[in-house]
């Protein structure tokens, strides 16, 4: 099997985005308070697409304690997204993703994008796409030999996003209420 | 002065027939309009009553002609023989040459200038979903309307379908049939994509009212107002109060006309519409053109409610809901010094216009037609699609709307502009002629035009098309073909 890893003289992309008014960087402990409503509303989201997704009322604090676990886990990544120019030091977005092993296929390692969230002002001028790519030469760099994305399926909007991007189905996740 | 059926068009909530809304009407007279005080209580159930009467006459009425429209012959028939013409088997002829030439059915057929009359009945005037079977009724008044008042032939065509999806199908199924579509009473935002996919899939006219018509008609009376009261367009601070279709395009026509976007706020009924609501990821989803507004506009993030919006402002556009009190007058006094206010709702103007301008209004504009300055609907869409007909155009883009606010504003002009004449009163007809032609040379301009003339010859035309139906209206009235009306004593020979 061919192994895609990048040159060594290609260090990590850009953090700022070409034309993308937002950049990203590893997100800090610090960095909670900003980050935990933007995945309750991201959550609250996924709830309008799926009565499956109900969100629970404890949420916030879920919230806070995933990403507190996430933010120190080798295994995890979380990242902050935030504007520029008078937005520099606003988050404006917050990445989860993960490496998970896949102990039957290859490539082995998968790197998972849980969920990706920017503020609808700064989703234009590709910086959806910037996060993205920014994440996924993250997961590349932890040895990710592949990249996966979980959203609601119902979500028509992101499906139509991430194939843009050279996504598509690979395993179904089908559920029924018990 | 002559009152018309057409005064009430304009349907930004319930209109003056709506039953409930006459339960809800204030202590308030349509006579008191100079008056800063309120008239005594007996005046607002006298005109609960005088609409009740109206809606029970109006019932009366349809059901003595049952029907407002009808199929009559434009062409001699003298005898049965003439049908050899006009039918089989000289018609094939004429089937033959629109075969070879598609085109040519704009020459042979009526199709030049006949439309439809399109609605899913899923939002009619302020009732909601009634449904198709109860939405005709209304349509035929549409289509008179576009006869009387426009010279087009349209047929009133309520459709059963329950998909924005079903709706496009069925208009482009529909159009060999017709020179362009009126899209009447549909929902909001689901009116947006039907407009928008028609508009791009159709190679004649497409055209919802009840975005346009009323944006237009509204952008008119506001350049007027603008001009009065020494503003400028790129200097206005506006706050519009509704975001449904009528705003929502008013919003972008002025952004499209020089207003700063960062200078227009929005509010709906959860308040000011800004970037970072929580309900903005939702409306992307169910509302794109709502949530395009939403990040486009409301520059210095305002946050809260109307009163936060409203301070400061230059213009009020309220097209929200027929309750009186929605817009208060201490939130007009603080405006900016001369503020315009338009309280658009029917049948209940948002703020009456006498304690508007007691809180300091420079001027007002309503709905209604028994206020001065009505914004109507009916001052644009007849000129709009005589225009847009008679020039053949393949589409109505905004810069045509834009035109014939811009020509409705200025025939106003040209009479005067003061605070009680905004806009031209349904009795100022003369100046629809110029805003088909205004409308008519935009497209030619534009190079969406199928038939190229003059503006002068586009507003002869225009006038002698738009001439045409009063005169058969009276026509068949004075020679007793067209029933008098059966619960007037004296039957009136000229209904002007």
């Amino acid at each position: 099997m061919k192994r895609s890893t990048p040159p060594a003289s290609e260090s990590r992309p850009d953090s700022r985005a070409p034309g993308a008014p937002i950049h990203a960087r590893p997100a800090l402990e610090s960095d909670l308070p900003a980050l935990i409503p933007l995945i309750v509303r991201l959550k609250r989201l996924n709830e309008e697409f799926d009565p499956m997704l109900k969100v629970r009322p404890d949420v916030e604090a879920q919230a806070e304690a995933v990403l507190r676990a996430e933010i120190k886990n080798p295994k995890c990544l979380v990242i902050a997204a935030e504007g520029t120019g008078p937005d520099k030091d606003k988050v404006i977005g917050v990445v989860r993703a993960a490496i998970r092993e896949r102990p039957f296929y290859m490539p082995e390692a998968e790197g998972v994008i849980l969920d990706i969230y920017l503020l609808p002002l700064y989703r234009r001028h590709g910086a959806g796409q910037y996060l993205v790519e920014h994440t996924i030469a993250h997961l590349k760099e932890r040895g990710a030999g592949i990249v996966t994305v979980e959203f609601p399926a119902q979500n028509e909007i992101a499906g139509r996003f991430y194939a843009k991007l050279g996504f598509r189905p690979i395993t179904a996740h089908h559920a029924r209420i018990l | 002065m002559g009152r018309f059926a057409f005064d009430q068009t304009v349907k930004m909530g319930p209109v003056v027939l709506d039953p409930p809304m006459v339960e809800a009407r204030p202590p308030r007279s349509r006579k008191s309009v100079p008056l800063p005080s309120p008239p005594p209580e007996e005046t607002a159930e006298s005109e609960a009553d005088q609409t009740a009467a109206l809606s029970a006459r109006a019932v009366r009425l349809a059901e003595y002609y049952r029907g407002k429209v009808e199929t009559v012959a434009k062409v001699p028939v003298r005898s049965l023989r003439d049908f050899s013409l006009w039918y089989t088997p000289g018609i094939a002829a004429v089937s033959q040459e629109i075969r070879r030439d598609p085109a040519r059915a704009f020459d042979l057929t009526g199709r030049w200038n006949t439309i439809a009359v399109l609605t899913d009945g899923s939002r009619v005037l302020g009732l909601g979903n009634v449904g198709p079977q109860a939405a005709l009724p209304v349509m035929e008044g549409k289509a008179l309307l576009f006869k009387y008042l426009g010279g087009v032939d349209a047929v009133p065509l309520p459709v059963d379908v329950s998909t924005p999806e079903a709706l496009i199908e069925t208009a482009l199924r529909i159009a060999p049939a017709f020179g362009g579509i009126n899209l009447e009473d549909i929902a909001s935002p689901k009116c947006f994509q039907v407009l928008e996919e028609l508009q791009r899939k159709l190679p004649i006219p497409v055209w919802h009212d009840d975005q346009l018509g009323t944006a237009a008609a509204t952008l008119a009376g506001l350049v007027n107002a603008l001009e009065l009261t020494g503003r400028t367009l790129s200097s206005t601070r506006t706050v519009l109060l509704g975001a449904g279709a009528a705003n929502l395009v008013t919003a972008r026509l002025l952004i499209r006309l020089g207003h700063e976007p960062h200078q227009l706020t929005v509010v709906d009924h959860h308040g000011v519409l800004h970037a970072e609501r929580e309900d903005l990821d939702e409306m992307q989803l169910r509302n794109r053109w709502k949530y395009r507004i939403a990040l486009e506009t409301n520059g210095g993030g305002r946050k809260g409610n109307l009163s936060d919006a409203m301070a400061d402002a230059d213009v009020i556009l309220a097209a929200s809901t027929p309750v009186p009190g929605t817009i208060r007058p201490e939130w007009v006094r603080s405006m900016a010094p001369h503020p315009i206010v338009f309280a658009l709702a029917n049948p209940l103007p948002e703020i009456w216009p006498a304690d508007a301008r007691a809180a300091g209004a420079a001027v007002v504009a309503t709905g209604r037609g028994d206020f001065p300055n009505q914004v109507n609907n009916s001052l644009i869409f007849p000129c709009v699609f005589r225009g847009v007909l008679d020039a053949r155009a393949r589409s109505i883009p905004d810069e045509i709307v834009i035109a014939a606010a811009q020509e409705l504003a200025r025939c106003t002009a040209t009479r005067g502009i003061t605070d009680q004449h905004l806009l031209p009163t349904m009795d100022e007809r003369e100046v629809f002629p110029h805003v088909a032609a205004a409308v008519a040379e935009s497209a030619v301009r534009l190079g969406i035009a199928r038939v190229r003339a003059t503006r002068e010859e586009f507003y002869e035309r225009a006038r002698t098309l738009m001439a045409r139906p009063a005169a058969l209206t009276e026509a068949l009235q004075r020679s007793g073909l067209v029933d008098p009306m059966p619960d007037e004593p004296v039957p009136r020979r000229n209904p002007r």
